[in-house]
């Protein structure tokens, strides 16, 4: 019996030593509680996307979904930099400055006989569609108006698909390919 | 575990899809042979690797491509534009910017030298040369022999602006147009103070009609 009573006295010694805590676990466990919805409340939108947010999970993944996830992403990246990248008739030129408040420049060339005028160069990435002139009122004079940066550029107008022609009225320069561009330099503001 | 596999497939595939993305130039997908197209991918990703721009290579190669040169051709030709970048980069500065590099290969190939561009870059340390260094090939474009456009382009470095150069090289070219040698106009364009000040002509010394694309009013 008075074993008995010598092992009770042990434990309710041992149950009355204070627990010895982390130090932080007061301030831990109050913030924990001031996240949580005050009851009979109800949290704004904003509260609870930010609590959602924030509240941690475990995510799993096999090797197929990650692999999938991985191309989702990759096609994102993709995207935004293509997006961000100079495209076809932007205003990157051979030595355009980029930034810098574009300028209208209209192109012109009188070719009666033509039934289509397109203009290429540096700017549009010498693609025959992308620039098309329009006919100014069937009297054989073909225009086109092109915002254009600063910079230095090269280009020719391309008559019914096959015939290059340089500009009359602009400097012209021989290029690699046998063939001669119109150059075009434009100052800043 | 899985997670960590997870994590470290989407890692490599993340960090790696640029890397592949810029190993091949869409642009060029269809309109290069397949030879030369992969010849061109591998002088873009060099010139990407040593900082040169590769815009005007890829516009070079396109350029090639509508005009239906074959691919060796096309290499050849992006392969000089390549080699004029880098020449220009050397007299340039490794601060150029793409644009300055650019003009300085027009300018080389117009015929000025590497020690011409070093020396404007010299004269104007704190100013773009990318204007100077295309009015420069322009001026050889339009008949300048290539000295007299250097001397001038040179000559006008310290203080003219890039609008002073555009004004110049037009009022050469209006000059030429009219009858003038380009020399001659270039000589006295050159004694001009109006010229600097980018004004109109005055009545007698050359009056035309502009040159080139016309630009409107946005």
């Amino acid at each position: 019996m008075a074993e008995h009573e010598e092992t009770i006295t042990h434990v309710v010694k041992a149950l009355k030593e204070p627990v010895r805590l982390d130090p932080h676990f007061t301030r831990r466990v109050m913030s924990e509680i001031e996240r949580l919805p005050v009851p009979g409340t109800r949290m704004s939108p904003l509260r609870s996307l930010i609590v959602w947010l924030r509240r941690r999970r475990t995510i799993r993944l096999s090797p197929l979904g990650a692999l999938a996830m991985a191309a989702g992403v990759a096609m994102v990246v993709l995207a935004g930099s293509r997006l961000l990248a100079p495209s076809a008739g932007s205003d990157l030129l051979e030595d355009g400055t980029r930034g810098q408040p574009t300028q209208l420049m209209q192109f012109v060339l009188v070719a009666p006989g033509a039934s289509s005028v397109a203009l290429v160069g540096d700017f549009n990435d010498w693609n025959l569609s992308a620039t098309p002139l329009v006919r100014a009122h069937g009297d054989g004079v073909w225009w086109v108006t092109v915002p254009l940066s600063p910079g230095r550029y090269r280009y020719s107008f391309v008559v019914d698909g096959s015939t290059w022609l340089v500009d009359p009225d602009a400097p012209a320069i021989e290029d690699e390919f046998g063939r001669e561009n119109s150059l075009l330099t434009i100052g800043g503001a | 575990m899985r997670v960590g596999l997870g994590v470290l497939i989407v890692g490599v595939s993340i960090l790696g899809a640029p890397a592949l993305a810029g190993a091949q130039e869409s642009r060029l997908v269809g309109r290069l042979p397949d030879d030369a197209r992969r010849t061109v991918d591998s002088v873009l990703v060099a010139a990407r690797t040593s900082g040169l721009p590769t815009e005007p290579l890829v516009d070079r190669a396109l350029e090639g491509a509508a005009k239906g040169a074959s691919g060796e051709v096309i290499v050849r030709a992006v392969t000089r534009l390549r080699d004029d970048l880098h020449l220009a980069r050397l007299a340039f500065g490794d601060l150029a910017t793409a644009a300055e590099l650019t003009a300085g290969a027009s300018a080389l190939r117009a015929g000025a030298s590497r020690e011409d561009l070093a020396e404007l870059r010299s004269l104007r340390p704190n100013q773009s040369l990318t204007i100077a260094a295309a009015v420069l090939a322009d001026l050889v474009a339009v008949g300048v022999p290539t000295d007299t456009a250097v001397a001038a382009v040179l000559a006008l470095a310290r203080d003219a602006e890039d609008a002073d150069y555009i004004a110049f090289r037009r009022n050469v070219q209006r000059d030429i147009a009219l009858g003038a040698s380009p020399a001659a106009a270039l000589g006295v364009r050159l004694e001009t103070a109006d010229d600097l000040a980018g004004e109109a002509p005055t009545p007698g010394t050359g009056v035309g009609t502009p040159s080139g694309p016309r630009k409107r009013k946005p």
